[in-house]
Parts: C-alpha cells; structure tokens; sequence
C-alpha cells in the first residue's frame, strides 16, 4: 500500500526544483517570485524592481520610516482601495495608492453590448448615485441619436436625480463620521436614504442599481406609491435632515478633528482637475448645472453652495448645504411637472449615425461625463466614462502627507469616492 | 464472563454511566467521610489560624468570578442602549430583550481558533491578555462593595489601584510588539503613550481629595462620605472628579479617547492579531474596566455605598427578625403563605373578570404572590441587613456610570492622537495642579 502512493511532498518538491532553473525566473515580471515569499509575511514593496524613478524614490526607506499597508481589506477604504503609506511615527511622509482591486472592464463591456445594454453596465459604477451613472450615458446616446426627450420625462429624471443626490449626500455624512469614530450619524443617516431608496424602488423597481432612465426618456411614468412616499417624506426632510446634521456641526471634537484638514488651494484643485463638491469648496463656483445647463436646469431656480475654506469641514458643510438645495429643485420639479409622454418614440433596434458625442452632469460627487463613438452598428464603437471619484483619489497624495494616520481616513471621506467608480 | 458482557450491553447509555458513577461516588463520600473525621478538626484549626490568607483566597476567587457576568451585563448594556441610540432595536433574539446575547457571544469566543500568527513571539503573544485581564481585575481586590465586603482594606489602597492598574498598558505594548503587524504595534504604541500621560492628571486629580480625607484607603473614604449626599467628595472637589473622569475615560480606552482600538484607523489596534479566547480576555478587560473606573469614580467621589440620604436615627426602621423564635410555626408559613397568598392574589382576578378562567387566575396569582415575596424579602433584606443596602447603592451609582460612558461612546467621534496628548498636558495636568493647589490652600485659610 505505501509502495503505490506517491508521497505528499512530492509534488512540493518538483514544484520547487522547477523554479530555479527557469528561463523566466528573476524576470521582473515572473508571477512565480511571490511564491518564494515567506507565508504570512506580507510586505507592502512589490515583488519586481521599480519601473518608475517615482516608484524607486517611493519604495527605498530612510532612517525612521515605515511602510503600512492600508487596505484593500481594512474597514474604512470605502470599498477596496489600497493605499501604500510611509509612516514616520504617525505622521505619513508619502503614499502610493494602489488601485484596480474592482475592476470590472465596464468600458469594454460597453463596447460589446448594444446601447440599451449598456445603460445597465453603467448602473453599478457608482453605486450610492446610480441614476447619477446612467444619466451621462443616455445624454450621450441620444445625442449620437438625435432624439428630443419629452418634457415630462426630463422633469421626472431630474426629480428622481436629485433624490438621490439627496441620498448620497446624507450616507457620506454617516461615513464621515464612522471613519472619525461616531456610531450614531451613519444610522441616522441610513434612515433617510433607506426612505429615499424605498420611494426610488416604487418609481424604479430596484433600490440600489435603479436602471430607470431610458434612451429617449424614462422607464415608467410616476405613479402613486411614489408620489404618496415623496409626500410624507417632504413634510419632514428638512427637520430630519436638520437634527442629523446637529449631531456632528456642533460637536467641538467632530469640528476641531475637520477643520484646516486635508487643505487645497482652488488652483491646485483646479490643475487637478477636481470638480463638484470638492472643488466648490475651494471657493470656485463651477457647477455643470450651471456652466453647461443640460435637461430642464436652466428653468429651475436654485444656488451654488460655496465655501472658500478648502478643507474637510468645508466639503463636509458644501454637502448639507447642496441638500437643501435638492430639495428645493424637487420641489420645484413637483409643482411645474406638465403632462405628456414619458418616452419619445423610437426603433428598437438603435442604429445612430457614424459620430461622436460627450455628455457630461453634475454628479453628487462632480462631473460625470460619458464619450461615446458610433460607428453606425448597434453598439457603441467606444464609450470612456469620466468619474469624479478617480480624479479625487489622484489629489489625496497633495492633501495626506504631513498629516496623522487618523486623519488620511478623515480625508479620505470627505473627498467621498466610490472605488467601483474609480476602478470601473 | 459472557453472562457480565451481556449484562452490560443490555444497558442504556445513561444506564452505563450510572452503573460506573453510582460505585465510585459511593466510594468517593466513604474516603471524604473517613477524611473528614480523621483530618476535618485539623483543617479548619489550620484555616482559622491562617483566617487572612483563607479570606484573600475567598475574596480573589469571588472577584475573578464577578468579572464574568459583570461583563456580559455591561456588553449587553452597550449593545442595547448604543442600539437605541442609533434607532435600531438591537439584541431581542436570544432570552429576554436579547439579554443573554452577550453570554452567546462569550461561548462563541471560547469555540473559535485561538490564532498565533507567523512571526508573532509566541510566547509574550500567550501572555499578554493575561496580564491584560489581570491587571484590570486585581484593582477589584480593594473596592469597598458594602460595609464589610470588600477584598482586602490597604492603607495604600488608591495607590495600589493606580499601581496595578497601570500595568495593564505592559500587557497592551506586549501584545502590540508580539504580534508582528504594523496596526498592532501602532496601536500598542498609542496605548503607551495615552495610558502613561493619563496616569499624571488621574493620579494628581485626587490628591486634593486625599487632603480632605486624610487617608489612601478606600473603605475610610468612603465612611468620610456618610451623611446626606452633599457630604459627597464631588461636592468639595467639583473641579477633582471632571478631571478624574475624563482620565478615567482615557485610562479605561472609551470614546472619545479608544484610539487605541480606533478600528476605522488602525483595524483593531493591539487585538489585530486576537483570535479566540485570547481576543476575549481583551474583550473582557475593556468592559471589567469600565465597571472598576466607574466603581472607583462612585467610591471617591460618590460617597461609594452610602445612601444619598441619611434620616435621624428615630426615623429608621427596627427590624429584628428572628426566624428561629417562630418555633415549629415557621413550618407552617413556609408551607401556607404561597398558597395563601397565591389564592389572595388569584381571587380579585377571577371574581371581577368573566374573561379570565380559573387557571388563568391561578397563574397571574402565583406569579404575583412570588414577586410580593420577592420584593418582601428585599425590603427585609434592606432594612436589615446592611451590606445589603450597601451594595444596592452602590451598583445603582456604578450602573448609571456605566450608562454615561456608554452614552458617550455612542454620540461622540474619536480625537486624534495628537489632540489627546495636548489634551492631557496643556488642560488637564494644570487643572489637576490647580485643584491640589486650591485644595491645600483652602484647608490651610480654613482650618479644615
């Protein structure tokens, strides 16, 4: 009986042997080189040699330093994110954000699907502000159609979407401060987007990935599980709205932990091609609602919140104040609301004309924009998407170093991205 | 030899286990009877003389084996009231209200993996919760409970609190530095900073008390206190307690000062690495410090066992209440009194409802009838016995501490680490150095 079996080891031990002589082997590509690594050691440096003078100046250590691996699995990354910190002490001299761990390809995916398919791709991008994802694509591919969506669907749109800024804005306030530390906020503020997300599921059929807006219009006209929803809820948003914020606005720790933290000036923000919240809080009024009014902005009437601080409790406080503003859009959506259709009448199969076209929206965390080429068949022949989120996380390395390691959390939230945005 | 074997395998399983128990513990009471009879005198002449040791051992055994409910009781506390804070409802699945989930949670952390990690000094790893759990615990063995129950009355007894108290941050640097992860070591790292600069303004914020009191122990504290409550200490040294508690906070690793478990920060700081049981003495450690930071707060500050009142003598209640001078009617009430009392408490229910039937009566009456006894016995226990009363006052004190910090670990966000250490050396160290200096001089202008 033992003679037949081979032995356990044996395997292990070819496996072994075969690495060294390996024509590959020291290459600095070799996927086999972390197989030599110690099992439960886990070291941040990666396993090739530098390709970049930035990642060799990074990755060598001087007297006192230390490299901590924050993430992909840590508690407050906000999905997936890596971030590589050096640590002198507590404070991070550098970082290196690693990104990637979501990737999903949907761009690609785009490309191979036809062009109502791809609306739904675009949904799990940025999943807190899904009609926020949709909403560029459809501009996008009406635009390559030609179409004209009817009145009444882009009231609907508008409304819709700004209910869900509204639920957006109030979950980042309960991640800004369960990555501080507070409990409460992040419940509080689930009740509100739980109310928002259940009214959204009457109108679209889902809570999360809502899938509601259509090439040429929306899918479904509002009905009256919405409506009586809205309505209850709009008799209280503000003062419920208002009591969560008091929570954190007037705590002294919450406040003095905000502010100066993670300070940007507008030009740095602005040759970092921040945009939406982050950049308002710099003290530039650009808002895509504004600068380049799409749907029915340009007859609503609402502000720019803007701040000129720069820091975290100034992007903290921008956001509640953009809340009562959505609010009041939505309330103008609901008394200017006309009749009519809510789809333009279009072929099913959608064949635009050879061209190209860009749309881009004021998302709850900047300009959300999608570029897509036809090349006359029924799918898009390219489609990029630009999120906010991404162009955010690349101003981190600017705002981190010099601060504690609490605080790249701090500042981490209050910029507010959604890694399944910002690695598509 | 058959006949035996077949006798044998006729038997249930519980049959086969009586079969060898019944034997042996006939056997076994045999050899404890002989025992007793040839050693029983000696013994207890051994133990009698040595009465010191026999009550430390007592009182450490009784201590080691409060800290287990008190706490299930406190994580159960803080899961149920941080629950109905944030509006959601909380535990409600295990026992009443939930509450035996924490005991659930206990069992869980005994059945999972006990985890070394590889790198880890598995050695200082072991021992680290240890020292851990132990240096919270030994600080119980000089708390005053009630008149008379209380681990041992030292002269030094608040310097062997703080003494002992303060190992606790060895314990916690061993485990940052033996478990071979970055998150720990910060977290240890933290902890040794935090711990040892709170040490300074909780030790000093006391001292002004120790000049009214005139003595380091506990129990003499507390007798110092007795009287209506604005005898309290808290009320001579207002300024003395907002400084001990928030290094108590500090001290004791509670929002807003946890920095160093912040677990959006550094994971789970020194307990990253904890698995298991080890990860439980940890988890235990934090909340029997609780329970002693607001124990020691109640017995400085908070006139520790006393009631908040003290009526003159002519008002109180004599009770003395002798069961044996009932004679053989004491059987009688034990045997008559529930079922009176039951029937009592069962008849206005079934006389003035026709809904509820007899039996339905019958049961509301009994449960009743317990309660009346329960709460008749309590009362008797109150007036008479006065370590009772003591211990009554003097968790309700404690509990309603608790209820504080739990309170602030569920509305406050955490400080940073920066902010902490200022904290403690720019305001309260000189807060604390003025209340000694005010304290003194006032004794000195007033003569006491």
């Amino acid at each position: 009986m033992t003679a037949t079996t081979p032995r356990p080891d044996a395997a292990g031990s070819q496996r072994t042997s075969s690495l060294g002589d390996d024509a590959f082997a020291g290459a600095p590509d070799d996927p086999r080189v972390q197989l030599d690594r110690e099992l439960g050691v886990f070291e941040p440096v990666p396993p090739y040699p530098p390709r970049t003078e930035r990642e060799a100046e990074f990755y060598t250590l001087r007297d006192g330093e230390m490299f901590l691996n924050m993430g992909p699995q840590h508690p407050s990354t906000h999905g997936v994110l890596r971030v590589v910190l050096k640590l002198d002490g507590e404070k991070v001299v550098d970082l290196d954000p690693v990104l990637g761990y979501l990737h999903r390809g949907v761009e690609k995916l785009c490309e191979n699907a036809d062009y109502h398919h791809s609306i739904a791709y675009l949904d799990p991008l940025e999943y807190v502000s899904a009609l926020f994802c949709e909403w560029p694509g459809v501009m996008a591919f009406e635009k390559l159609l030609d179409v004209q969506v009817p009145r009444r669907a882009e009231y609907i749109r508008v409304l819709s979407a700004e209910l869900n800024r509204i639920a957006s804005h109030s979950l980042f306030l309960g991640w800004m401060a369960l990555d501080l530390g507070g409990l409460t906020p992040i419940l509080w503020s689930f009740i509100e987007r739980d109310t928002i997300v259940e009214m959204l599921a009457s109108l679209t059929g889902q809570r999360m990935l809502f899938n509601y807006f259509r090439i040429g219009g929306v899918n479904g006209d509002l009905n009256h599980e919405f409506m009586s929803r809205l309505g209850d809820w709009m008799s209280h948003a503000t003062e419920q709205i208002e009591a969560g914020n008091t929570l954190l606005n007037e705590n002294e720790i919450f406040v003095r932990r905000m502010r100066g933290l993670g300070r940007i000036d507008s030009k740095t923000a602005l040759r970092m091609t921040m945009s939406g919240p982050n950049l308002r809080a710099t003290g530039v009024p650009f808002d895509m609602r504004r600068a380049h009014p799409y749907s029915i902005y340009p007859e609503l009437d609402f502000d720019i919140p803007m701040r000129q601080e720069g820091d975290c409790l100034a992007r903290y406080l921008l956001r509640m104040d953009e809340i009562k503003q959505s609010l009041r859009i939505i309330d103008q959506c609901l008394h200017q609301m006309p009749d009519g259709p809510v789809m333009a009448k279009l072929p099913r199969l959608l064949r635009p004309r050879p061209g190209r076209a860009y749309a881009g929206i004021e998302a709850p965390r900047g300009q959300y924009a999608v570029y897509a080429i036809s090349d006359g068949t029924d799918q898009p022949f390219r489609m990029r998407i630009h999120d906010p989120s991404f162009l955010h996380l690349e101003s981190v390395g600017l705002m981190m170093p010099g601060h504690l390691v609490a605080d790249t959390m701090a500042i981490m939230a209050s910029l507010d991205p959604i890694m399944g945005g910002v690695d598509k | 030899m058959t006949v035996v074997s077949r006798g044998w395998n006729r038997l249930t399983l519980p049959g086969k286990f009586l079969f060898i128990l019944v034997p042996l513990l006939v056997v076994g009471i045999a050899a404890l009877i002989i025992l007793i009879t040839a050693f029983g005198q000696l013994a207890i002449d051994t133990l009698a003389a040595n009465l010191p040791i026999v009550r430390f051992v007592v009182a450490a055994t009784v201590i080691l084996l409060i800290t287990v409910p008190t706490a299930f009781l406190i994580i159960y506390m803080e899961m149920k009231i941080i629950a109905l804070m944030n509006l959601r409802i909380g535990p409600d699945r295990v026992g009443p209200f939930g509450s035996l989930l924490s005991v659930v949670h206990g069992l869980k952390v005994l059945m999972k993996e006990d985890f070394t990690p590889t790198g880890a000094d598995s050695v200082v790893f072991t021992w680290a919760p240890v020292v851990v759990y132990l240096a919270s615990v030994m600080t119980l063995l000089v708390i005053p409970f009630a008149p008379g129950l209380y681990g041992a009355d030292l002269n030094i007894g608040l310097l062997y609190f703080f003494a002992v108290s303060g190992l606790a941050v060895v314990g916690l640097l061993m485990a940052g530095w033996s478990s071979y992860n970055k998150y720990s070591l910060l977290g240890g790292l933290r902890a040794a900073a935090q711990i040892v600069s709170y040490e300074i303004p909780l030790t000093l914020s006391v001292v002004g008390l120790l000049l009214l009191a005139g003595t380091m122990s506990l129990n003499q504290i507390v007798e110092n206190q007795q009287g209506w409550f604005t005898d309290w200490y808290i009320f001579q040294q207002p300024l003395g307690a907002l400084i001990f508690f928030i290094a108590a906070t500090a001290e004791a690793n509670r929002t807003p000062f946890d920095l160093t478990e912040a677990d959006s920060e550094i994971v789970a700081g020194f307990a990253t690495e904890y698995s298991g049981m080890r990860f439980g003495f940890f988890f235990f450690a934090e909340y029997v410090n609780v329970f002693i930071v607001s124990a020691l707060f109640v017995t400085l500050f908070l006139g520790g066992w006393n009631a908040p009142f003290a009526f003159p003598e002519a008002w109180q209640v004599q009770l003395s209440l002798d069961p044996a001078s009932f004679n053989i009617g004491l059987l009688f009430i034990i045997g008559l009194a529930p079922v009176v009392l039951t029937l009592l408490f069962a008849a206005p229910f079934w006389l003035l409802s026709s809904r509820i039937k007899w039996w339905q009566a019958l049961l509301i009456g009994f449960v009743l009838a317990n309660l009346f006894i329960v709460t008749l016995a309590l009362a008797w226990a109150y007036i008479g016995l006065n370590w009772v009363a003591g211990i009554l006052w003097f968790m309700l004190k404690t509990y309603v501490l608790v209820f504080t910090f739990v309170w602030m670990r569920g509305t406050l966000p955490r400080v940073r680490i920066d902010q902490l250490m200022g904290f403690a050396w720019k305001w309260l160290l000189p807060a604390s150095l003025l209340n000694l200096f005010v304290t003194a001089a006032a004794i000195v202008v007033i003569g006491r």
